[in-house]
Order: C-alpha cells, then structure tokens, then sequence
C-alpha cells in the first residue's frame, strides 16, 4: 500500500440529524437474571440502540481496527453533522486514538429529536470532509520537504465514509453532487494555496442506514467514478449489528486485512482452575501475511468466518510457544493484528498472554543515542588485540579495573584513582617478581624473562592508555602515573646499540598510537607483535652471546659489582666456561678504565716480590720473600 | 541465490556460424562457450550458489540438478545431443516445478534461458502459447510469471537485426512483461562470435553475478567481506521513492544487543558474511577456485594466519548471545549474527530489516538506541534479570486497553452483570464497583446511549429492594445513589453527563457514628 493512498486519510461523516435518534428496532436484553436468583422478579424491559448509537459504535469499531493494525500514518477525521458541521479531531497524531474520539462524541451526545429537521443536513458533514481533506497532514508534510523539488510527488488521496438516513436515491444523487462540487470548488481554493493540497482522489462511501423492519428506500451500488477525482459507491443497511459488520467487511477491504483465526489455544477455565478447554480466536491483520501462505498452495482456508464476515479465515493450530528465547529464527515478516471480538474472554485471554508486562523506556538524551553508541565502539577499539596470545594486560585481572575505564569519555576523580591503584598494584607485583601471564607460544624455550615479561606489560599498558589520552586531562594524569611508576624503559644509548631495524619497527608503532585515529587498529597488535619479537631477538642475542666472544654486551646486563671479586681464572687450561669468557672481558675492560698497579704487572704467577729493591741494595743474601720485611 | 540455465538444444541451435579462417562453429558451441564463461565466473565468486541445466527442445530434461560442482555443469555441456523443435513454454513449466520443488516459493531464483531465438512452429511454439494466453484455466495456467521471487535473463545467439527481422524480439519482451518485468533481454552486438558472445554474458554478469563485496566496521577493527548472496536493491514506496535503495559497502556496527531483546525479528533477506584476503596489490584474492591454485592457496594461507575481525565477531556473537546491529544505509539497518549449520558448524550471517526509523517497533527508534553506560541506571538492572524492550506504544492497542465494544449483546450483558456481581458484594467491593460503572458510564456517554444509563440506574434502585436484611447498611447507600448518578448522567445536560465525570463512592462512617451514640 502507497503511503498516501485513499487510505491515509479516511473522513467519518455521520449524521446527527433528530430522525438519528430514532431507535434501531433491534432489542437488546440487558438484565440478565444470574441463577439462583429469588424467584418472581420480572427482568427489566431490553431497551434498543438508537441509529445514532449503531453508527458511532460501528465507526468506532472501524478505527479501533484500524488504529491497532496501523498505529501510525492512517489517520481519520470525525465530522458529526446536523445544523452545522462538528469537526471532532483534525488530523495530528495526537488526536489518533479512540479516547480522543470518544470524549468527543460524548460531548456532542445523542441527536436532539425535538430540534428543527429543516436546519438539519448531512450536506454541512460532506462539506467540512471535503475541507478537512484539503488539509495536508504532518506526514504529507514531511514527506513534501523531504523532496523539496519533487514535492509534487506526495499525493493527496482520501476517502469519505458518510453514514446518514437518506431519502431516495435522488437523495443519494444530490449528496454525492454537493460533493464533487465542492472538491472542484476547493481544489481551486487549494492551488493558490501552501498548505493546502489539492484532492487528487477521492473515495466517497455513502451509507444509507434505517431501521430493522423498515423498507429501505435507497438502492445499494457499487464504485462508480462520477469524475476523474471522486468514485462513490452505496450500502444500503439495515442498523445494528448488520451495520456493525458492514463496517468490518469495510475496514477489512479499505485497509487490505485478511483474517486468521488460531484454533485449538488451552486456557484455564475460571470456574474450575485445574481444567482448560481450548478456544479459539479471529484476529485481523494486513493480508500480506498470508502470501507465502498461499503462495506454498498449501492453504488452510476454511468456510466463511462467524457472524458473516465476507472473507474467508485461516486457520492455524495454537502451538505453545517454547521459552527459550535466545535463538533466533528466520521470520519473513510480523504483522499488528487486531482481534474481531476484542473483549471476549479467549481473545482477552490471548492478548494477555502475548503482551509483555509494562516495561519503561530510556530516556533519550540531547545527542542522538545511536552516534554516541557509534562513538563508544570506537573509543572501545582504539587498541583491541585480535588474539589472546598476544596479549597481556587483558590476561590479568588485575588490569581491569584500568583497562575497563580508561576507555571512557570522561573518568571521575575516583576512576582516576582506582587506575593510580591498579598501577600502584602492578609495580608492587613487579617488585614481589610475580609471574605474568605471557604466552611462550611460537617462542623458543621459557619464553621471555621475568624482567622482559614486565617491560612488556608496561608497553602494552602505556599503549592502552596513550590511545586515550586525549579523551580527557584525566585521562592524562592516568599516563603521568603509569610513566612515573613502570620500569624505566632501557637505556637510549642501549637502544642504539640494538641496531636499526629494530629501531624501525620501534618508532613505527609510536606512530601507531600517536595516529590511532586514521591507522587501523592492526597495528597495534603489529606492535604488539614487534614487542616480542624484539623479546625473541634479545633472547637470539643472548645466544649468540654463548657462541661468540665477541658479540657485543647484552643491553640489560650491566656488570655486577660482585664480578670484580670473583677469582680471576686461569687462561691456559682446557676449554674456556662462560664465566671465565665473561670475567676475563669485564677484566679486560676495567683494566682499561685506570692504571695497573705495578705490583700486578711484574708479578709471576700472580705473585709479586715487594721490596725487590732491598734485594738489589743487599745483594743475594735474602732469598725469599717475607725475610727482609723481617728483619 | 540458486540459478536455473535452461538450453535450448532444438536443431536450429545447430546452424552454422561462418568465421573467417576458422572451423566451423555452430550457434550451440557459442552457447556452450558463454555458458563455460558464466559457470567460470560462478566458480570463481560464486562457488556456494546452486546451478541447475534444464536442456529443452520439444521436450525437456534435467541434465544437471542443483549443484555446486561446476565441473559437473561443464561436462554436460559437452554433452548435449540435438533434439527436434523449440517449444518453450513446457520447458518454462519445467523449471516451475524444478526450482518449486528444491526451493519452495520464498527463495528468489535466476533462470537463464539459451536460446536463438527460434521460438517453434505450431503448438508448443511461443507464437502459440502467447496467442492463447488469455484463455488459460487455472490448471494449465501460463508458467510466468514465475510462482517464486525470479529473473528472468535471456541470452540470445542471435544479433538484434535478426531477432527484428521477425517478430521473435516482441515475442522475447512479452515473455518479460508476463513475468512482472523481472529480467532482461541479452542479444549480441556485431557479427556472431566467440569475443561478442563473451562481451554479451559479461553484460549478465555484471547484471547479475557480480560478488558484493564491503567492508565491515566495528570502530577501529576492520574486516574486508563479501557478502553473499548479494544483496539486492529494495523500493521502499514506489510513489514516493522510486529510487531502489543499494545497501552500503561500510557495513558499520552501531552496537550489541540481546537476542532476547530483538526476538526474532522480520528480515528482507538472509546473507552469509565470508571474510575474503586481499593481496598486497589490493586486488582480491576470491574465496574460490581460480586457475593458478597455488597462488591462490598460499594467499589463503596466509589470509589464514591473520587474525580477522569477522571470527572475532562470529565467536563473540554466538558466546554472548547477541547480535550485532550495522548500519546499512540512511534509516536503514540490518543485523549480524551467528547462525548454527549444525552442531557443529556455525556461520557469521547478515539479515537486513525493512528500510525505515522505525523498522522493529518494540525496539522503538534505531537512533534513539544507545550504550547502556549513557542510562541513568542500567535499564537491565543490576542483576541482568530485566530489559527496557518491548517498549510500551505511546497509545496502547485496544486489546490491551479494556475498551467497551457493544456491538454484539453478549458485550453489554457482560459488563452490565460485572456490575451486578460487584453491587451484591458491596461495600466489600465498592471500588471494583465504582470502576465498573464509570466504565459503563463512559462508553454509553460515548455512543449516546442514554437509554441503557436509565436501564442500569432502575437495575440498581431493584437490587437496593432486593437487598437480604443481613446486609450492610452501606450497600443501600451505595446503590441508591449510584442509580441517582446514572439518572442524572442519562438526561444528557452538561454538568453531569460530562465524559470526564466520575461518579465517586458516596462518603459514609457507619463505625464512627454508631459508636459515638452508644
């Protein structure tokens, strides 16, 4: 259905005249006697609807099926007509429900059979439904501004439903006259106008009601187009409930409905609570929900519905729904429906089963909700590791408390202190020589060493809160504290030492963060990756290390005091260890750095003669070392 | 979506085609050579689709049934014999009952019809079928258009002029009226030849066969996708946006959400979300079979060891339990979520909503959706035991509203014995009462329904008579001036007839008063 089709704009125009409140002539019982009820009381007389009452109720019915299948952007106009037109809504959304209509209507009240018939038409109604009609609605409105220069494009449909007593079908002739007269009187109105619309189409569905029991002096006939813009068609119908179900068929044809009707649906008895006996309920809705199903050919249509209706029903087997509602099933379409008998115990039933208990909304700030959603999974994945293994920090537990509010807009003094803490907690972890959760995966060996397993982590954290740091100044004073608390990054001049290529990939992934915004986040995880493989190279070095005398020191490595006062080994014997290689390089080194004490450099075997210049003085007479000193 | 190709294998396909220094070619091998192209194609971008061959003459056959295996499909075309003379429209019945049966009625269906456009002579011929067309019973209805969403795509081993020299092309167009206007018309430009029948089945690939590939994006984590089947256009409202709708190719996550919270929602169409490599030139590697395996095999490989954003997505959605909602387009979303195969086999899937602000209405607006971090207090509570969805309709629908229909009797005696029941149980029930009568009330207001304000008063006065001398004295009160009420409301004047106006319990202290007089 086009959005402004016919039926986008429906006018109910009923009459209101003093023959209105003449009595349908179909009785209603309404004291019904309760059994065991004291004998001998005589129940009071039924009383009847008049046709004023069978045509509001009727309407009423209409837009109360209308207003459930199409809440929205189907829109009805009510004009209750006698002296004057009562325009009773207009057409804002505001006004499109049935409380409006009937608070309305209960101000008007019945028609006055005492007033003056000769003030009295129906005419005033058709006039004002085709004002009304002319008038553009909110959602012409906003469709025509949305397409600017194509504005013409929004069309202008309405239909007209008239309910009234008419005389003759002369009668009936002279109405639908007034009419189309009135549409080319105010369709020129209308062109010189903004916000009026011209009618382009227009549906006129004249019903002629009269009392059961009477002939009816109008014949029923069916769409007939009097001019390119107006088609009308006749009903002719007794009141009651023959009104009534005009008025469904009606809603059901001007709003493409189809009927299903669920069978077979076990509901508690109230009478007794242990039982249930199953009924069945008739529901409307747009007929689109039956094309698959009839498309399958596998259709389930039986006979005609109750109480007449025109069309044909579906029927479906109640199937109770399972409760598990975490898996999704492929459904091609849902559909409002609106039950035929809304107050009937099963359908009551049905319904209440269905709706869920109230629920309340969210409040909707100033920013449009779904941008700031758009905003959050950006901050969320400014540095977001793909793989588990190549993380640490989102290993530890005791990151979380960080890494789950750093990433947000804004961090309270406390958020801001509870990051303080986590690294305060981290450093202490540090200290303590705990063990991290670094995975040895594609790695050689034990993986990195405790010391390295930190300076990783601490990388890996500064990388997390530099992507942040510019959400906030506290923000900011998260990474004042993380670089005045981790492990002091190595050495500059160490750094140089390790080479350019390392030096490569290090200021790549500076860049990295620095360009969060434009790099993808790959890189991040790229620099991840270079961490450990700059972890896997240090440890290849320490390697080499073994091999090769003459491999450079290892950066961290500083020379231990304690070195100096290992003893020295002998150079002559057997294969060199390790350690000998190491101290005698340290020796060598220090050696360097101050003059050698004499003593040690003429000494033989590592034992040097004092006083040698006594020995000279004295000639050979003392021959070993120490007896002089004695003497 | 599956495909159907329908050959024609009449002799006439066997005409020979005269190229200059060549053997001989006849209209079928230039059929057969496009056809190796489309399946080609097909492998390449398209190897999860179903591919049947019908081939027809007077008669029709299933050469191949669906299948994936275009190796199959290349081999029958090898294989076909030459039948006798054209007659289509059996063949078209054909493949209703071909594709129906494999695919039901909701699954959209390409059907390419081969042919020369030699359309028959006599009964069978389309000549035929067309001139009787409007004398069709419901039982040998005309096959088009087709029982299910389709294309029709008719390839044409023949060159405009010659298709105009008679009336074959009117013919051909007519075919494509019958079904809806769904598909398209192919002929070949210039002389018969292998190169122009390659440029006219690469105009249907580009039509109909082109890999919809996108980028899918979740804040900084990308993923480079195809989409898969391709998405088609969507026409929201023909009047007043008749410009189909093209989904994005920046499939944007805008956020999470519950499954239990989206329940199952209506979807235009279901698609599978496939990661594809791209190799260093930027140029895409495929996801299918091409002539250099090991290219394509190491490029796979290594698309194998890069950590991809779309298993990330796919094993997170399937552990929370939710989908992911994407933005498709302007006020257009779709969502993304995990889908079991099987047991054991789960697939990363995209189903796209109705275009629209409002396209599940029990999740309200889309735009009006946000971080549950940006809520006062979290809508799901703290212990995750609640949800803000369904929202609740700004005006309830009547079902869940109690409105008074009186249409049939059965609705007024119900509520007027409501009434009753509540009036013999007073002052117990004095405000199930009182609710109940302004309910009546109301609604007789409404319909101008005086008469039946009178009746229920009179009802009232006669109950107050038939009260037992048990009763508490409170019930007379009560009911009398209940009735009074009514009556006043039934005259209709202003000041008591008011819509608004309830009528309150008449105020009495029955304890209060007794007491103080003894």
């Amino acid at each position: 259905m086009k959005i402004f089709s016919e039926s986008h704009k429906t006018v109910f125009v009923v009459d209101h005249c003093p023959y209105m409140a003449e009595s349908c002539r179909q009785h209603v019982e309404f004291d019904m006697l309760v059994k065991n009820r004291t004998q001998g009381i005589i129940p009071l007389a039924p009383i009847s609807k008049s046709l004023w009452t069978c045509s509001v109720e009727s309407s009423m019915e209409y837009c109360r099926i209308m207003y459930d299948i199409f809440p929205f952007k189907k829109l009805v106009n009510f004009i209750v007509s006698d002296s004057g037109a009562h325009v009773l809504n207009s057409w804002t959304q505001e006004d499109q429900n049935l409380q409006e209509l009937m608070a309305a209507l209960a101000a008007v009240g019945p028609p006055n059979p005492r007033a003056d018939p000769e003030c009295c038409s129906i005419l005033h109604g058709l006039v004002a439904a085709v004002e009304t009609l002319c008038k553009i609605t909110e959602y012409q409105h906003e469709a025509r501004t949305l397409l600017m220069e194509n504005a013409e494009r929004v069309g202008n449909r309405g239909r007209i439903i008239c309910i009234t007593n008419a005389k003759s079908d002369s009668h009936v002739r002279m109405l639908e006259d007034c009419v189309q007269e009135t549409i080319h009187e105010h369709n020129k109105l209308a062109a010189n106008s903004d916000h009026l619309m011209q009618i382009q189409k227009c549906e006129l569905v004249l019903i002629h009601t009269y009392p059961v029991g009477e002939d009816s002096l109008v014949s029923d006939r069916t769409k007939k187009e009097l001019s390119p813009v107006l088609t009308s068609e006749v009903h002719s119908v007794r009141a009651g409930r023959h009104l009534a179900t005009k008025l469904n068929i009606l809603v059901q044809q001007h709003f493409d409905l189809a009927s299903t009707t669920i069978t077979n649906i076990p509901m508690k008895e109230e009478q007794h609570a242990n039982t249930s006996a199953n009924y069945d309920v008739e529901l409307l809705h747009h007929k689109d929900a039956h094309v698959d199903f009839l498309k399958s050919g596998d259709n389930h249509l039986s006979g005609s519905s109750r109480e007449g209706s025109f069309k044909e029903t579906i029927t479906l087997k109640w199937c109770t729904p399972r409760t598990n509602n975490i898996e999704l099933h492929y459904c091609t379409g849902a559909y409002r429906i609106s039950p035929v008998d809304v107050n009937s115990r099963p359908s009551s039933c049905l319904t209440n089963f269905l709706l869920n208990d109230p629920r309340y909304k969210i409040d909707g700030s100033l920013e449009i909700p779904l941008e700031r959603a758009k905003d959050q999974l950006e901050k969320h994945t400014r540095y977001w590791p793909m793989i588990i293994s190549q993380t640490t920090i989102f290993n530890m537990q005791a990151v979380v408390p960080l890494a789950s509010v750093i990433v947000k807009e804004s961090l309270t003094e406390e958020d801001v202190l509870n990051c303080q803490k986590t690294i305060y907690n981290l450093v202490d972890m540090e200290r303590k020589n705990d063990p991290l959760p670094i995975s040895t995966v594609g790695t050689r060996g034990k993986g990195p060493k405790r010391d390295e397993q930190y300076r990783i982590m601490w990388n890996e954290l500064e990388t997390l809160v530099r992507a942040h740091i510019n959400n906030s100044e506290k923000h900011q004073r998260v990474l004042e504290c993380l670089m005045a608390c981790r492990s002091k990054p190595p050495e500059e001049e160490e750094r140089k030492k390790r080479g350019r290529k390392r030096e490569d990939k290090e200021d790549k992934s500076e860049k990295a963060v620095k360009d969060y915004e434009q790099e993808k986040s790959w890189q991040d995880s790229e620099r991840l990756k270079g961490i450990l493989e700059r972890g896997k190279e240090e440890l290849a070095e320490a390697e080499i290390i073994k091999d090769s005398p003459d491999s450079p020191e290892p950066p961290n490595k500083k020379p231990l005091v304690e070195m100096d006062e290992t003893p020295p080994v002998e150079k002559s014997k057997g294969p060199v260890s390790l350690l000998s290689l190491w101290s005698n390089r340290i020796n060598t080194a220090n050696s360097r750095k101050h003059q050698e004490f004499a003593g040690r450099l003429n000494s033989v075997n590592n034992r040097a003669e004092l006083y040698q210049h006594l020995k000279e003085e004295n000639g050979m007479e003392t021959t070993e070392n120490g007896k002089a000193s004695r003497q | 979506m599956p495909t159907v190709v329908v050959m024609d294998v009449s002799l006439s396909m066997t005409r020979p085609v005269s190229i200059e220094g060549s053997e001989e070619y006849q209209r079928k091998h230039l059929a057969a050579h496009g056809l190796t192209m489309l399946f080609e194609h097909m492998a390449t971008n398209y190897k999860l689709e179903f591919t049947a061959l019908v081939v027809f003459s007077s008669l029709w056959e299933l050469m191949v049934p669906f299948t994936r295996d275009y190796n199959t499909l290349q081999e029958a075309l090898s294989n076909m014999d030459d039948y006798d003379k054209t007659c289509l429209e059996s063949a078209l019945v054909g493949v209703c009952n071909i594709v129906q049966q494999e695919w039901g009625g909701a699954i959209p269906c390409q059907v390419v019809l081969v042919t020369d456009g030699c359309l028959g002579i006599g009964r069978g011929s389309l000549r035929h079928s067309l001139a009787t067309h409007n004398q069709r019973s419901e039982s040998n209805r005309f096959p088009l258009p087709f029982p299910f969403p389709s294309k029709l795509y008719i390839m044409c081993m023949a060159n405009l002029e010659e298709l105009q020299s008679t009336d074959s092309l009117d013919c051909l167009e007519r075919l494509i009226d019958l079904n809806n206007g769904e598909g398209q018309i192919f002929t070949i430009d210039g002389p018969l030849c292998l190169k122009n029948v390659q440029s006219m089945f690469g105009k249907l690939i580009d039509l109909a066969y082109t890999p919809f590939h996108a980028v899918l994006k979740c804040g900084h984590l990308t993923a480079d996708v195809q989409v898969f089947p391709r998405p088609e256009p969507f026409v929201i409202d023909e009047e007043i946006d008749p410009i189909p709708k093209v989904i994005n190719t920046d499939l944007e996550i805008v956020g999470f959400i519950d499954i239990a919270d989206i329940s199952s929602p209506p979807v235009l169409s279901r698609h599978l979300v496939l990661p594809i490599a791209l190799n260093k030139e930027g140029d895409e590697v495929g996801t299918g079979i091409t002539d250099d395996n090991e290219d394509e095999n190491s490029a796979n490989q290594i698309a194998g060891k890069i950590p991809n954003f779309c298993v990330l997505l796919h094993g997170s959605l399937k552990v929370e339990g939710m989908v992911a909602i994407v933005q498709l387009g302007p006020e257009w979303h779709g969502m993304l979520y995990s889908q079991a195969d099987s047991k054991k086999k789960s697939n990363l899937m995209m189903s796209l909503f109705e275009p629209g602000p409002e396209p599940l209405p029990w999740l309200g607006k889309m735009v009006q959706l946000g971080p549950i971090s940006d809520a006062k207090e979290n809508p799901y509570g703290e212990d995750d035991n609640k949800s803000p969805f369904p929202l609740q309709p700004k005006n309830k629908r009547s079902y869940a509203q109690n409105v008074t229909v009186w249409i049939k009797p059965s609705g007024l005696q119900t509520d007027v014995q409501k009434i009753l029941r509540n009036a013999r149980k007073l002052p117990e029930k004095t405000q199930t009462f009182y609710k109940e009568l302004n309910r009546l009330r109301k609604a007789a207001l409404a319909f101008g329904f005086l008469d039946l304000l009178k009746g229920v008063a009179d009802m009232l006065e006669r109950e107050c008579t038939l009260l037992p001398d048990t009763a508490h004295p409170d019930a007379a009160f009560q009911l009398t001036h209940a009735a009074q009420q009514l009556k006043l409301a039934s005259t209709g004047t202003s000041e008591y007839a008011g819509y608004d106006h309830n009528i309150t319990p008449l105020q009495t202290d029955f304890s209060g008063s007794s007491a103080e007089r003894i």
